[in-house]
């Protein structure tokens, strides 16, 4: 402990300076201080605010709440979509191993999950690329995942999956299986290019909107609106606490038109018509389609399609290998809507839309006969009836409806040629032949076709293609040759003979209402048209529709043998070679003066063969399920068309 | 308990000439420099505990202060100690000290335990106590550096002499930078010129130094990487370069640089609250108790708590280099200068990297940065600091 005082020694020469040195280091030390201050202000003063805004991206997310969407039910109040709570596993980019830096981890991580959900690895190296983005943010990878196994399982080897997380989600779910499935449509995850949409405006990637069907069309009223949750997290994407909520709005419900019973009837009177054609040795019959609509208003109460499918496959987005399985040719197309889109040739169902046109064009009328030889010859052509023997001299309009004559129609066919102008074609575009109905259904075809001679002249591949000749106008007489309507198009145009002369747009939304039942909108019925036809020559057409089912020789009588009710219909055996026969049969009930028809009804059987024994009995059920009338029997109806 | 202490009155009695004064002592200190010293470790403590006590993987949320606290008990009492004591009575162990120095530092290189850095060997451990030995090493080259100098008062004019010191700190700078520690080597590149300048160093010999700095520069970072040379490690040499363009690499040293700034800038002007800053607690910010210290002030406390410190800095260098002018020996003014120099580069480069303005280095902020290695040195120097002022002092008394 020397207090001792230092030698005062005398200053070695440069002591001088010492002052000086010290001064000039001082100054270093305070322009280095300076700059640091200098920087500081600029950072936590000049560009404050925006380092705090970073500061709070840093740590909030905001969390979606997806709003339950929606409930369908049936016009009865029958549920036909609801929600159930599901799983879906997602992945945190930020929390995962890096591919970077950890690549054998995490390609070791991506197998594992992959084997775990079932998703191929390049899905999920897919899904990680598009995650990667807001590295933040959970992206749902696998929806509706099983909690017994695969939930429990990833919970137990969490430390195997970092940044893989399980979050409760709704679900779509279909308690009557495939019913309707084609009317339904289904959910999914919004796409890039929706999300550019107006429509959807306000949505969010990862949220879930309606695809197809009803789905689709009232998605704006089904969806709610989404709530959110801020979350305050850790680097690590831990949440740590939750700082705001909004609730989400549940999706309101909506109504359909549909009848869940009428529905189901229809979807089963398919499948005997089909297993009916094959009985008769129509072998190739696998497809149909049945349509039934309201003629009062255009509210359809049944729209089927065969083969369907089963909707739930896309909760949680349809596995490749499934959807592959669904469009395998084997599969006779489930997803193809056949009553909405379906493309047929009319075949004989288009003479009475034929005999209303020819009628209100005043080139015949109810008096006007043919003699019918059983073959027609124009310009060197001949044309022969489905009856060989022919339906005998002295055909009325009535007896051709009934009996369905051809010639009778051949000869309306050469008259409609003759005259000026597309007599015939714009008398069935009035019906709404060649155009779209309006269906508040997505996707609807605008392929559908009334040939005519601008149609040919475009098409036509040869001069002599080019031309319209009195064989195409024959052809088309008889709901063949060029033409393409649809099961919804038929049914829509029947409609108007049986209101007396309205085109309705069919509809299947009826109303949307809240979670407590109100009604919160009405969609009320949509008038396209009036046909500008004379009613008389709607009912006289009814007459011999009526006829088709009720008198000895009609085409139909034996299929509706017994059924209470009258009925109007009108049988068809369409030719599209080189396929088999496809069988028709279009109806309306009652038929009768007094009281106004209730209920049209469409039926097709592919390659079914005819549609006298195959289609009208698949009519005849679905009225029966309308009507609740007991079933006449289910003897075999020998062919008569 | 309140008389005076019987030892000290029997050794001043018996062997001080000029007897032993505790209240002369006490009058001779520095209590500004002592102030302000106390003032930055209690600052350093609380930012500690701001820093730490929120973190998940320890057992207390006082772990790291309790830890620190030792180290600050232990370095006030060696800094006593120090300042009672006549620095110029160690000048002449200047080689011992010297190669003790190296001796510890290469016993590192074999024995060191590691941390999680990539292969870095850094500490020893002791019983009770693992010294991190880079830091020790600091304080023994400033003493033993200082007697070299002193030594050679007479040779400033002899480059060759200036040659000899640059050697000198280069086998030690060496040895440290072979941990790896590439900080704390620079850090004796600053001892060395700080020295040379209160010396009285030429100024073409300093001109020739800053020369040879540049070119060094340049040969380490561009010429041999092109080379194929490595001599700098590439992660080394990635967070030299990283701060010019921190977004080129966002998940390594640049989120940390970046998540520094965040935390910074968005401190504002009066900081978030103590306690309350966001991208500390939620671990946004890595190393936020040991180099990134400055970030956590920065976010909570803002721009006049960051001044406050910087203040603090400011005065304890002015102190230092007010010791140096007034040393009535050079032995004592290079000590001064040396610590004075550790402190000043230290603090503007640690700052200078969580604001974004130097390259990442791994360098701690003096008496604030967890470490009691760092802690106790600091104090000790301050110690040495407090003998030469007392001594000159009481020296101008007489």
């Amino acid at each position: 402990m020397i207090l001792e005082p230092a030698r005062k020694r005398r200053p070695p020469e440069d002591e001088s300076f010492v002052g000086i040195r010290v001064g000039v280091l001082l100054v270093i030390a305070c322009v280095l201080f300076g700059v640091i201050a200098f920087r500081l202000w600029y950072l936590q003063v000049l560009s404050g605010d925006s380092y705090t805004a970073v500061a709070a991206n840093n740590r909030l997310r905001e969390v979606r709440v997806e709003a339950p969407r929606g409930v369908i039910y049936d016009r009865n109040g029958k549920i036909l979509v609801d929600n159930r709570a599901g799983l879906t596993v997602g992945i945190l980019p930020m929390a995962m191993f890096s591919p970077k830096k950890q690549p054998e981890q995490f390609a070791e991580e991506i197998r594992r999950l992959s084997e775990v959900l079932e998703v191929p690895e390049a899905d999920l190296l897919a899904a990680y690329e598009k995650a990667k983005k807001d590295p933040y943010v959970t992206y749902p990878i696998k929806e509706d995942v099983p909690r017994e196994t695969v939930v429990a399982y990833l919970k137990e080897h969490s430390d195997q999956f970092p940044g893989v997380q399980v979050e409760k989600a709704f679900v779509r779910r279909y308690p009557n299986k495939s019913l309707a499935t084609h009317v339904l449509g289904y959910v999914g995850e919004i796409s890039q290019t929706e999300l550019g949409q107006q429509e959807f405006a306000t949505l969010k990637m990862g949220a879930h909107v309606g695809k197809d069907g009803v789905e689709r069309t009232y998605d704006s009223y089904l969806r709610g609106t989404d709530g959110w949750k801020t979350v305050e997290v850790d680097a690590a994407g831990r949440p740590k606490r939750f700082l705001d909520d909004v609730a989400p709005t549940p999706g309101a419900n909506l109504v359909l038109t549909i009848d869940a019973d009428l529905q189901q009837a229809s979807e089963d009177a398919i499948l005997e018509g089909i297993k009916r054609a094959h009985e008769q040795g129509f072998v190739n019959a696998s497809g149909g389609a049945v349509v039934a609509l309201d003629p009062r208003n255009g509210e359809i109460r049944a729209l089927a399609s065969f083969p369907d499918y089963d909707p739930s496959l896309w909760v949680g987005g349809m596995s490749k290998q499934k959807f592959s399985e669904l469009t395998a040719p084997e599969s006779h197309q489930p997803l193809f809507n056949r009553a909405l889109n379906g493309l047929y040739p009319a075949g004989s169902t288009f003479k009475p839309f034929v005999a209303a046109v020819a009628l209100n064009a005043g080139l015949v009328t109810p008096e006007t006969i043919y003699d019918c030889s059983g073959k027609f010859s124009v310009a060197q052509q001949t044309w022969r009836d489905w009856l060989k023997q022919g339906h005998g001299p002295g055909i009325d309009l009535l007896t051709a409806i009934k009996e369905s004559c051809d010639v009778y129609f051949y000869n309306l066919g050469n008259l409609l040629y003759q005259q000026e102008g597309p007599v015939l074609q714009d008398g069935l575009r009035q019906f709404g032949f060649g155009q779209k109905t309006g269906i508040d259904l997505p996707g609807e075809t605008d392929k559908t076709r009334v040939p005519d001679k601008y149609w040919k002249r475009e098409q036509g591949k040869s001069a002599e293609d080019k031309l319209w000749k009195p064989g195409d106008e024959i052809n088309l007489a008889i709901g063949q040759g060029d033409l393409l309507v649809t099961p919804l198009q038929l049914a829509v145009a029947l409609s108007a003979i049986a209101n007396g002369g309205t085109l309705w747009v069919p509809r299947l939304g009826l109303r949307i209402t809240d979670a407590s039942g109100n009604v919160v909108h009405q969609f009320e019925p949509e008038q396209r048209a009036q046909l500008g036809i004379d009613r008389q020559i709607l009912e006289l057409i009814e007459e011999g529709m009526v006829l088709v089912t009720s008198e000895v020789g009609g085409t139909a009588r034996i299929a509706f043998e017994g059924f209470a009710i009258p009925v109007a219909g009108k049988t068809g055996t369409a030719e599209k070679r080189p396929e088999d026969d496809y069988a028709l049969f279009i109806a309306y009930a009652p038929a009768d003066p007094v009281k106004e028809p209730e209920i049209v009804v469409v039926a097709i059987i592919e390659q079914g063969g005819h549609g006298s024994s195959v289609a009208a009995p698949v009519v005849r059920r679905v009225l029966e399920a309308y009507f609740h009338t007991q079933s006449g029997g289910t003897q075999i109806i020998p062919a008569t068309e | 308990m309140n008389a005076p202490i019987p030892i000290l009155q029997q050794a001043t009695e018996r062997r001080q000439p000029l007897g032993f004064s505790l209240g002369r002592y006490l009058r001779s200190l520095d209590w500004i420099l002592l102030g302000a010293v106390l003032a930055l470790v209690t600052y350093g403590l609380f930012l500690l505990y701001s820093a730490t006590h929120a973190d998940t993987n320890i057992s207390s949320p006082f772990y790291y202060v309790r830890s620190q606290a030792v180290g600050l008990v232990l370095g006030f009492v060696l800094l006593i100690i120090i300042s009672l004591s006549d620095y110029r009575w160690v000048r002449r162990f200047r080689t011992y000290i010297y190669g003790a120095n190296l001796l510890v530092l290469l016993l590192t290189l074999v024995i060191g335990s590691g941390s999680q850095e990539v292969g870095a060997n850094r500490w020893i451990e002791l019983p009770f106590f693992s010294l991190q030995t880079s830091e020790l090493a600091k304080l023994l080259l400033v003493l033993s550096l200082a007697g070299v100098l002193s030594e050679g008062a007479e040779l400033r004019h002899r480059f060759r002499f200036v040659l000899f010191t640059v050697i000198y700190v280069a086998m030690p700078s060496v040895l440290v930078f072979l941990q790896p520690d590439l900080g704390t080597a620079l850090v004796f590149g600053a001892i060395l010129i700080t020295m040379l300048v209160i010396w009285g160093i030429r100024l073409p010999h300093l001109g020739i130094l800053g020369a040879g700095t540049v070119i060094g520069a340049a040969l380490l970072l561009r010429v041999f990487p092109a080379l194929g040379l490595q001599v700098l490690k590439d992660y080394q040499l990635k967070r030299l370069t990283l701060f010019l363009n921190p977004d080129s690499d966002p998940t390594g040293f640049g989120y940390q640089l970046t998540q520094s700034k965040i935390a910074i800038g968005s401190g504002m002007f009066t900081g978030k609250g103590y306690l309350k800053g966001t991208q500390t607690h939620l671990n946004f910010l890595p190393a936020h108790h040991t180099d990134f210290i400055f970030a956590v002030l920065g976010e909570e406390l803002g721009f006049l708590g960051a001044m406050l410190l910087l203040g603090l800095y400011l005065v304890v260098i002015w102190r230092c280099l007010r010791i140096a002018r007034l040393s009535t020996d050079l032995y004592g003014r290079l000590i001064a200068a040396g610590v004075a120099g550790a402190i000043l580069f230290q603090v503007f480069v640690n700052v200078g990297m969580t604001i974004g303005i130097m390259p990442v280095t791994g360098i701690p902020l003096p008496f604030v940065s967890f470490g009691s290695s760092a802690l106790v040195v600091f104090l000790m120097a301050i110690g040495f600091l407090e003998s030469i002022h007392v001594r000159s002092v009481a020296g101008q008394e007489r």
